[in-house]
């Protein structure tokens, strides 16, 4: 057994007993005993991920461990990316979930489930043929599940969240199943080398419904739009530890599975495919990070922000996919779209154990109740605040390398790669630069309206500081955010290496020491450098403004308040208000629902006695889309529903003449 | 023995378990109805045993006597118990189907087994095979007699009969039924029976009667 064999059995064994610690140990210990060991199991998958990442394979068979398929584990390059990503992320949530889930989320059932959510990640992404992997998926949708609704008595919406994401996960999961067994049949055995080799005589028609079908699982699984809709839902409504696992780690198994299937198993295929990628991660991103900037909701900002970066994850797959006979661009593309998906993993998982700290220290999630946490929570917020940056795509932030690195391989894909990329190109480039806007505004509206300014609710006024583990894991996560933004040519060379590998072509495609210089296409980026110089100048500048232009006697006074008295926290911005803007130029898209009601003095018509006003984003997909479907639905089985009339005899009669129907049909064909 | 005789017994019992069969759905008493479902036993064992003596197989011969104790034995002792629970309104009063239309039903049923069952007789063409038909008539009628009675006892010995065509089925293919297989198709009807048995007695207590219909009350 190799260290990364080693590394992984080990990952295993820790989950299985930090799950035994879950549901065994008594409740003043069961918080710390599953968060350690669980960090441990964490740990220990992170290094066999980089192991695996480094090129020390590992692969085993256990044939009797499922029946028909048996059990084949392989870890190869990929999925070391994905095992590194999956076991830092349940690190730091377990990290974290010491003080969080003490009081929030200390049940037996979820302090159990927790490790064996994370463990079933792992065996995803190192399952090796395709029983074991659509059978550890669906454990890892089960444990999700159970961890979504942990707490469902306490909140009606939980439960509703619950249900939204166990129909669409065993939809997706349904999909997957179709597509896989489409390819396995076609295949001597469902191993994937003997997957790869079906792949060459495939037919045409049946490799689409292949990659149709698993885009559209694993699609659902990434949140991608028009399958996004359990995601805004689960996501803020699970425990705020386990947010940060499904939306910086599990989302990425989606992204992992259509890498896999598509470029790995399938090798590549037709054009039309990821055009067709291309085009669900560009609305993707754009309605995303649309619904993210008008949330006023924390956590459900946060979920479609999800939706908007494997969004764009998906516009490099895309492109990497449609300009697959130009090695050096689709390199570029793969390797910038699998840097983003760690730089989302990195940065999410802050900015949602920071909106948990939130929650907990200041009882609510509602921007519009929140603000003035900078004092009282000092940590939370910078943490927050250095994750919003790294979220948006500013210079010395952490999505700004990949965002870069994925704009420079759109706008280098040649003509060659035919007139649907040309039109194709531009678009995406539009796209993602329009997203890179949104997400400003974004999180300058998180971080600015939720933190600064003054509190605008009693809760947030009364706020307090997290305990110490669960500072100390965001300062983990913001550590490794910072180090992504500044030296991503550590993971970059790998990253080239690993897409070069996977588009089977020869040169990586963007390496070098501090500065990445691009092979092939003409850019080079250091992001080390523009941080110094971005964060010096912004001392510098406010030195500037210190020392220069307030060389005056300071003098204290009341702020001019327009003489109408004291200045409340009412009259601060909102977030509402602060997305208003953004509503009225997106107004055709969004399309918000605006009520006003005013009620008049008795006395007189010209009088205003009272004004109401609500104003609520729906999100219109899932209007246009579910609404009707979930209809025909109920009528359905309203009309099934006469068919089950409650007699024993007649459910029985069903059978008998289903039965007797069926065996007079063979007797007359046969 | 010959190759004769054991073709002639052989059919001998096979004529026994569809006589059986219909005889289950001419009669209505509860009582005539377990002595007939003990001879159909009977019959199935038999079959069982000819199996084992002509294949030589002592697996055969173990499960040819655990048909006869599960079948002959236990099976109509517990079924005896149950409707002695029930008291004397044991009779079937009105089938949903009357006799005269219920024979007519299970000759139309026992033709479809011959017919479906043809290709299963073609693919090894020898005497054990070609009651295969038989044992899925019994099936049939079984299934029949489980829609068609009103009373809980007797459709639970439409649920058994269903089950020993499908033992039958399993006996005529000349692969035979592997002993464990057998033994777990006998613990999973045992259990039924124990817990349909709980089942009648519960709704006896309820409704005061074992007629099916009452339960019609438990939709939604």
């Amino acid at each position: 057994m190799n260290p990364t064999g080693l590394a992984l059995g080990v990952a295993l064994v820790l989950g299985v007993f930090a799950a035994v610690l879950g549901a065994a140990t008594r409740k003043h210990l069961r918080a710390r005993a599953v968060g350690a060991v669980t960090a441990l199991c964490g740990a220990a998958g992170t290094i066999a991920g980089i192991s695996a990442m480094c090129g020390t394979r590992y692969y085993a068979a256990f044939p009797a461990l499922l029946p028909l398929s048996g059990v084949t584990i392989t870890v190869d390059s990929t999925s070391g990316l994905f095992l590194a990503v999956t076991g830092a992320v349940a690190f730091v949530s377990a990290v974290y979930g010491v003080g969080y889930a003490r009081a929030d989320a200390n049940g037996r059932l979820p302090q159990a489930v927790f490790p064996l959510f994370v463990i079933t990640m792992m065996l995803v992404v190192s399952a090796g043929n395709v029983g074991a992997l659509l059978v550890c998926w669906e454990l890892m949708a089960l444990c999700s599940l159970v961890l979504v609704l942990t707490e469902h008595h306490r909140r009606p919406e939980v439960a509703r969240a619950g249900r939204w994401y166990a129909v669409m996960t065993h939809l997706g999961f349904v999909a997957i199943l179709a597509g896989l067994l489409v390819f396995t049949a076609a295949a001597d055995d469902d191993t994937f080398p003997a997957l790869r080799v079906a792949a060459h005589h495939l037919s045409p028609t049946t490799a689409s419904v292949v990659f149709v079908a698993t885009l559209l699982g694993f699609g659902s699984k990434a949140g991608v739009v028009p399958l996004h809709v359990w995601l805004p839902r689960a996501h803020p409504e699970a425990p705020s530890h386990v947010s940060a696992l499904m939306s910086a780690a599990m989302v990425n198994l989606g992204v992992y599975g259509i890498v896999r299937v598509g470029f790995d198993l399938l090798g590549g295929g037709q054009r039309w495919w990821w055009l067709l990628t291309l085009a669900l991660g560009g609305i993707s991103a754009v309605y995303g990070i649309l619904h993210a900037a008008m949330s006023t909701d924390l956590k459900r900002l946060l979920g479609y922000s999800t939706t908007e970066n494997m969004g764009l994850v998906l516009i490099g797959l895309g492109a990497a996919g449609l300009v697959a006979d130009d090695p050096v661009v689709a390199g570029l593309a793969l390797a910038a779209a699998l840097l983003h998906m760690v730089n989302h993993a990195a940065f999410k998982t802050v900015l949602f154990l920071a909106a948990g700290s939130v929650q907990r220290g200041a009882g609510s999630r509602d921007l519009d109740a929140l603000g003035g946490l900078s004092g009282p929570m000092p940590f939370t917020t910078a943490a927050f605040g250095l994750g919003a940056l790294a979220a948006s795509a500013l210079p010395p932030g952490t999505a700004f390398v990949s965002e870069w690195l994925l704009l420079q391989a759109l706008i280098h894909a040649r003509p060659s790669a035919g007139a649907a990329a040309v039109v194709m190109m531009p678009i995406a480039v539009a796209a993602v630069a329009l997203t890179a806007g949104l997400a400003v505004a974004t999180f300058v509206k998180a971080f600015g309206v939720g933190f600064l300014g003054r509190p605008r609710s009693a809760g947030a006024a009364a706020a307090r500081e997290s305990p110490a583990s669960m500072t100390a894991a965001l300062g983990i996560a913001v550590a490794v955010c910072a180090v992504l933004a500044v030296l991503p040519t550590i993971l970059l060379s790998q990253l080239g290496s690993l897409a070069s590998g996977l588009l089977r072509t020869g040169s990586p495609a963007a390496m070098d020491g501090i500065v990445v210089r691009l092979v092939g296409v003409s850019g080079a980026l250091s992001p080390l450098m523009l941080a110094v110089v971005s964060v010096g100048a912004a001392l510098g500048l406010v030195a500037v403004v210190r020392l220069v232009l307030t060389r005056q006697a300071r003098r204290a006074a009341r702020l001019w308040d327009c003489g109408a008295g004291p200045l409340s926290a009412r009259m601060e911005y909102t977030a509402t208000s602060f997305a208003e803007p953004l509503q009225r130029v997106f107004d055709d898209v969004v399309q918000p629902e605006t009520d006003v009601d005013v009620t008049h003095a008795r006395e007189s018509a010209y009088l205003v006695e009272a004004i109401e006003f609500r104003n609520r984003v729906l999100d219109r997909i899932e209007r246009w889309l579910y609404t009707p479907l979930l209809r025909a639905v109920s009528v359905w089985a309203a009309a099934a529903r006469r068919l089950a009339t409650g007699s024993v005899h007649r459910y029985l009669g069903y059978g008998f003449y289903t039965l007797c129907g069926l065996l007079i049909l063979l007797a007359v064909t046969r | 023995m010959s190759e004769t005789t054991y073709v002639q017994l052989l059919y001998l019992a096979c004529g026994g378990l569809l006589l059986t069969s219909v005889l289950m759905l001419w009669r209505r008493e509860l009582a005539v109805l377990i002595r007939v479902f003990a001879v159909q036993g009977f019959a199935l064992a038999v079959i069982a045993g000819l199996a084992a003596l002509h294949h030589g197989g002592i697996e055969l011969g173990a499960v040819a006597v655990g048909i006869l104790v599960l079948r002959v034995g236990i099976l109509p002792w517990l079924l005896r118990r149950a409707v002695a629970a029930v008291g004397p309104a044991s009779r079937e009063t009105r089938p949903l189907v009357n006799v005269a239309a219920s024979l007519l039903v299970a000759a139309v049923l026992t033709l479809l087994a011959y017919a479906v069952s043809r290709p299963l007789v073609e693919l090894a063409p020898a005497a054990a095979t070609s009651a295969i038909p038989i044992g899925v008539a019994v099936v049939l009628i079984g299934f029949f007699v489980l829609i068609t009675r009103r009373r809980a006892p007797s459709q639970l010995v439409g649920f058994l009969l269903m089950d020993n065509g499908i033992t039958a089925v399993g006996l005529l293919t000349t692969a035979g039924v592997a002993l464990t297989v057998e033994l777990g198709v006998a613990l999973d009807v045992l259990l039924a029976v124990l817990v349909l048995q709980i089942l009648t007695g519960r709704m006896r207590e309820t409704f005061g009667d074992t007629d099916v219909a009452e339960l019609r009350e438990l939709h939604d």
